[in-house]
């Protein structure tokens, strides 16, 4: 009877475990009832935040920092923004188990609302306790304040980035927008024309003519004329010119005019922007070996392979946003390559005003929102939490660092650093050990002026910026009389009081929008071919894609974002 | 039939004396080249994970690094994530191989016993869930359902016993001469003994096999990560996080329209390591240790798999 | 007797019950209007939530639909995908297998062995990375595109994944370059365990090399072969999920799209559970009646047999 024990015994041990698995589910939530944060009463917050950035090193001065004068640590599930559809996905499947304290998303589908995963906040903060939270929020309570089904309507989430603070606010020095984005050194060959009235022809002259003289870079790569991205997530890399070129601003994928949204994808805009592109495309056979005027990889390329080649300096020109090749850019940067870094210019049809450049909007439904599984006293010590974050003590912390060691101050209270701290707070590997990188991301700032007269962010306070510019730089903006990236683009009208449109959330697994998401299957599927087509097919597969489009119940789509749109201008006009 | 074979060699004498020599070398040029398309992606994945980063970045590497250093993998290794997921993939394969082959192995032992009464049931009970997939969905519940998220053994409870092994085994132990167990039978041992102490010992080359099969599945498996254990850092395996850095690289997923924040985000952060070397150093973290398993297995394999049919 | 035997296999029959057929009770959303929420497990929701009918089958199965043909499509692609993996897969091992027979020397033999199971010990998320390099535009480091263009077979760069026509090749592509070396291993093992007086004898009467392979060698594997291939049947429906997934890019949807991938999409990236779990049920579906015809059609051949 040995056996049997032996047996019985696997299989007592087998779900042993698995018992076991269950008392796992959640990680015990320390329940605070003091709500003054403090290292005698240490607490530990979890928290889930969509980012790019890194978890900090574990012996990480900032985290040390908040540990030791505010008794908190944190426990950080960092998700990249190209994984969080999935994961939030599963966590909202899994009915919530699992769910950190604070929810700290960059999702423009408000699918975590939406599930009734986020607390709502607005009676927590008109009690008056969290005065910081109350002053980031005020003035935007309306804008901020969901109104979808399926949640009640209110206040969930704290905003992350575009509060600005201060009258003006000091912004910084360089256009993270949108724009056809050209390598300095094309236009140093140029003799640096004129920039002003561009024309989407005139752009392509001045990659192609230099191409034709420079067919190789000074290391022998073959250079590439014009790129894009498309790869998930950057589609609009493709999508988006057309409506730039037809002269209106970012709304996503539709034009609005008066209210009204209207797809652009099969209109003429479309039509002469994509046939323009092909007709560069197919002089590429003109240009030895691998040289290309337009890259055939565009709409293939990986974001790997996008920056490499944007990093090996091939490539003279694309459209983008500037945000959409930091890490490049940088590494030409640290290379000491600022000729081939780029400035944005802004090709219109018919002579039409640019309104590439945008005034910052204010996110909505992106920041920190506290779960809605914590219990009354846990969501007043998060706030408490949140408020304290909030106050410019510790934003100066979070942002500049330590006054001696991240910077110094001057005598007129400026705010400044030398080299080596300049170097330090660009170094990612310092940044592990000494900033909240994935934290700051997230978190509720206090962007534009602080009280103190200094910016926000170092690379904001404008004698940094000048400070922080190359030899290069400097000269080049000489040339263009120019004193920051930012005068190369047009100077933005006030937005819209529906702007952006492409923030209108059009409620997850409706008809608008699996409409959506159809047009940009659409799009990816059918325009590279449109780009990459002979001479003689450019207008069958044009018709094939109009078609495709035809077979999409876009009116669906249209209504949502008019829907939208109107809302926001009733609820918001005033 | 073969005189007239033999006719024909004769009339080609000559050639037959060459002919060795031409296979062979044709032969050998052929798995020569084979080799080399097989090695070639993994040296040059080396080769990048030894090379600086900007550097990397503007290509032509093939099997030498150009601007050799070890900084990718100081990187990767000072991430004390990656040097946690190591463990973790570590201790999920062991555990899950140690398992699988007591359990499978006993289960094989009972299903090829001719006198068991339900051998047949069971043999097609398993055979099916080959093909018989519920589908991710369910599969997600009841996982969620039996309190499996979010801890370790989700990374075994539900691989514990495939059927393709079952019947591998199986098939093993029906080629051991029944007199083995007979002999054994005749000293008074149970079934459980005669499984414990004659068939084991005997199955080594092929559990060997099933061990290695078991191990490369497990070490290599992320999905199950990312779908039940995402939300603890603690718990992530190595694939999972080179999964992340590839999704990161390809930009996997569909972050829909995400154009603001991220613009402010854009002038806060500058990366040195170009994540083209930092994702080779990772590949060859992930590839070696489970390269290293193998040579001890190896000998075992040609006699360990022999495929049998399922029937009962 | 009956009873050690059982109590040695009861327990993992339970569990195998438990892991694989207990979840059968999931197809039900497939029949509901599923909709996840925070604080309600999907155990709950399956409880509770309000029965469609079958909608969403009709909705999979409406190819006027964008949704539908997209859904046949992806059944269409995993079908070619698997098919074509499997054909030249099941080709390329009997055949390295051979060769590799024919190498005496143990050492060199051994040394070609190992260096051909390397690629199945890397997961497919390295693969498909690996993979991704490789079959680039030349001035992108794709060593595929510089190897066609030295050798002068091709005097224009390949664009493979812009061209949707390629992808079925390089799912079947890299598959093979994962498991060929592994899937030989089968075939050895069946090769060794023939009569080495079969060869002599052969070789007495003047058998030729081909010949001795063709009748002895081959015939030797043919079991092994009859049975792989049957099993292999069941998974016509199974392409994989890594290479579609991060080779996929837009422009090969058309091609790259298996049913793994439109269920992840559907089911997990949108959050369409009913729809996933119908796509679900219809691939299980077609899978098992594939395999039991073609179970039944090898039994009525007389040869070896599944079940």
């Amino acid at each position: 009877m040995k056996n049997l024990f032996l047996v019985s015994a696997l299989f007592m041990f087998v779900f042993a475990f698995a018992a076991c698995g269950r008392n796992e589910d959640a990680p015990p939530q320390q329940s605070s009832e003091n709500l003054i944060l403090s290292p005698d009463n240490p607490v530990e917050i979890s928290m889930l935040i969509v980012t790019n950035q890194v978890e900090p090193a574990p012996n990480n001065r900032m985290a040390a920092l908040m540990a030791e004068r505010l008794g908190v640590t944190i426990n950080y599930e960092i998700v990249t923004p190209e994984m969080q559809a999935e994961r939030l996905s599963v966590l909202i499947a899994g009915g919530g188990v699992g769910l950190p304290d604070i929810l700290a998303t960059t999702e423009i589908e408000p699918r975590l609302t939406e599930a009734g995963a986020k607390l709502r906040l607005d009676d927590f903060l008109d009690s008056g306790r969290w005065p910081n939270i109350y002053e980031h929020i005020a003035p935007y309570r309306r804008r901020l304040s969901w109104t979808g089904g399926d949640a009640s309507p209110g206040f969930y989430t704290i905003p992350n980035y575009n509060r600005f603070y201060g009258d003006p606010p000091i912004l910084g020095g360089t256009h993270f927008g949108s724009g056809f984005f050209i390598q300095k050194r094309v236009l140093e060959w140029h003799d640096f024309p004129d920039l002003t009235d561009m024309t989407l022809e005139r752009y392509f002259q001045l990659i192609e003519e230099f191409l034709i003289a420079n067919p190789y870079t000074p290391e022998g790569l073959p250079h590439i004329g014009f790129t894009f991205p498309a790869f998930p997530g950057r589609e609009w890399g493709m999508t988006n010119p057309p409506m730039f070129l037809a002269g209106h601003p970012n709304n996503g994928g539709v034009l609005v005019h008066d209210g009204i949204a209207t797809i652009y994808a099969d209109t003429e805009y479309s039509r002469r922007y994509f046939q323009f592109l092909n007709e560069m495309f197919n002089r590429n056979s003109e240009f030895p070996g691998h040289v290309v005027l337009v890259d055939p990889e565009a709409a293939t390329q990986s974001q790997d392979m996008y920056f490499a080649n944007i990093a090996s300096g091939r490539v003279l020109g694309m459209h983008d946003q500037r945000w959409g090749f930091s890490t490049p850019h940088d590494s030409l940067i640290a290379a000491g390559q600022f000729d081939r870094t780029f400035v944005a210019t802004m090709p219109t049809f018919d002579g039409r005003a640019p309104w590439y450049a945008d005034r910052d909007v204010l996110n909505i439904h992106q920041g920190f929102a506290i779960s809605s599984t914590v219990s009354q006293e846990r969501a007043e010590l998060l706030l408490t939490f949140i408020d304290t974050i909030l106050s410019e003590e510790w934003q100066i912390l979070l942002s500049w660092g330590e006054e001696g060691i991240d910077y110094h101050v001057g005598a007129d209270g400026i705010f400044y650093r030398t080299p080596q701290q300049r170097l330090d707070y660009d170094n990612t590997t310092w940044q592990q050990n000494n900033r909240l990188m994935a934290f700051f991301d997230t978190m509720p700032k206090r962007q534009g002026t602080l009280s103190c007269g200094n910016a926000f962010a170092p690379g904001d306070q404008p004698l940094e910026f000048m400070e922080s510019l190359s030899d290069y730089h400097r000269w080049f903006l000489e040339q263009y009389n120019k004193y920051t990236w930012r005068d190369f683009v047009n100077d933005p009208p006030p937005n819209p009081v529906y702007y952006p449109a492409w923030q209108i959330s059009v409620g997850a697994g409706t008809p608008a929008n699996i409409a959506s998401s159809e047009l940009e299957a659409a799009a990816l599927i059918h325009l590279p071919q449109i780009i990459m087509a002979g001479p003689h097919d450019f207008d069958a597969l044009w018709a094939a894609y109009v078609e495709h489009i035809g077979r999409i119940d876009v009116a669906a789509f249209e209504n949502a974002m008019t829907a939208g749109i109107q809302e926001r201008i009733a609820l918001w006009g005033q | 039939m073969i005189k007239s074979l033999e006719g024909k060699q004769k009339t080609r004498k000559k050639p037959l004396r060459l002919e060795p020599i031409i296979f062979h070398t044709i032969n050998y040029i052929l798995l020569a080249v084979l080799c080399i398309v097989m090695l070639y992606p993994m040296l040059n994945q080396l080769a990048i994970s030894f090379n600086d980063g900007l550097d990397a970045v503007r290509g032509g590497i093939r099997i030498f690094p150009r601007v050799p250093t070890l900084e990718n993998y100081r990187v990767v290794f000072a991430t004390h994530t990656m040097f946690n997921a190591f463990l973790m993939s570590v201790y999920r394969t062991i555990v899950t191989v140690v398992l699988n082959i007591v359990i499978t192995s006993m289960l094989a032992y009972v299903l090829s016993r001719p006198e068991f009464v339900f051998r047949k049931f069971i043999t097609i009970v398993f055979v099916l869930t080959m093909y018989f997939d519920p589908g991710l969905i369910p599969n997600f519940i009841l996982i969620q359902s039996l309190g499996l998220m979010n801890s370790f053994h989700v990374y075994w409870i539900p691989n514990l016993i495939a059927a393709f092994n079952l019947i591998i085994i199986r098939t093993y132990i029906r080629g051991i001469p029944e007199s083995f167990i007979e002999s054994a039978r005749l000293d008074g041992a149970g079934d459980f003994r005669i499984y414990w102490q004659v068939i084991m010992p005997l199955c080594k080359p092929t559990l060997a096999t099933i061990a290695l099969f078991v191990a490369v599945g497990s070490w290599n498996a992320w999905f199950d990560n990312f779908l039940f254990n995402a939300a603890r850092q603690d718990l992530s395996v190595l694939q999972f996080e080179l999964m992340r850095l590839l999704a990161a690289a390809t930009g996997v997923g569909a972050a829909g329209q995400g154009q603001a924040g991220q613009a402010a985000a854009a002038g806060l952060g500058v990366a040195q390591v170009s994540p083209l070397t930092i994702r080779a150093a990772v590949t060859i973290v992930a590839a070696v240790p489970i390269l290293c398993v193998y040579p001890f297995l190896q000998r075992y394999f040609v006699h360990g798999v022999q495929l049998g049919g399922v029937k009962g | 007797m009956q009873r050690t035997l059982l109590l040695m296999s009861i327990p993992f029959l339970l569990y195998r019950l438990l892991f694989s057929y207990v979840p059968l009770i999931g197809w039900a959303i497939a029949f509901q209007d599923f909709r996840p929420r925070i604080g309600v497990t999907p155990l709950q929701s399956l409880r509770t939530n309000e029965f469609i009918g079958l909608d969403n089958f009709r909705v999979l199965l409406d190819t006027d639909t964008v949704l539908g043909a997209r859904f046949v499509q992806s059944i269409i692609n995993t079908f070619g995908q698997a098919l074509l993996t499997q054909i030249v897969g099941f080709i390329c091992a009997i055949v390295l297998s051979l060769m590799l027979n024919e190498v005496r020397q143990n050492g060199i033999k051994k040394v070609i062995q190992n260096i051909l199971y390397l690629p199945h010990f890397l997961s497919w998320v390295i693969v498909a990375s690996l993979a991704s390099v490789a079959l680039a535009l030349p001035a992108s480091g794709g060593i595929i595109n510089e190897f066609l263009l030295w050798t002068r077979i091709i005097s224009e760069p390949i664009h493979f994944l812009a061209n949707p026509s390629y992808f079925w090749g390089i799912v079947a592509g890299t598959h093979l370059w994962r498991n060929l070396g592994w899937n030989t291993i089968i075939y050895l093992a069946a090769m060794t365990a023939v009569d080495p007086s079969l060869y002599e004898a052969a070789s007495i009467d003047g058998a030729s090399r081909y010949r001795k392979m063709w009748h002895i060698t081959l015939s030797s594997i043919k079991p092994t072969i009859v049975i792989l291939m049957i099993m292999n049947v069941g998974w016509l429906l199974t392409s994989g999920f890594e290479i579609q997934w991060f080779l996929g890019h837009g422009v090969n949807i058309p091609r790259s799209e298996n049913i793994d991938i439109f269920i992840f999409r559907y089911g997990i990236q949108m959050g369409n559970f009913g729809l996933a779990t119908a796509s679900g049920i219809l691939r299980t579906g077609i899978s098992i009646t594939l395999l039991s015809i073609v179970n039944f059609i090898a039994g009525r051949l007389g040869s070896e047999k599944l079940f």
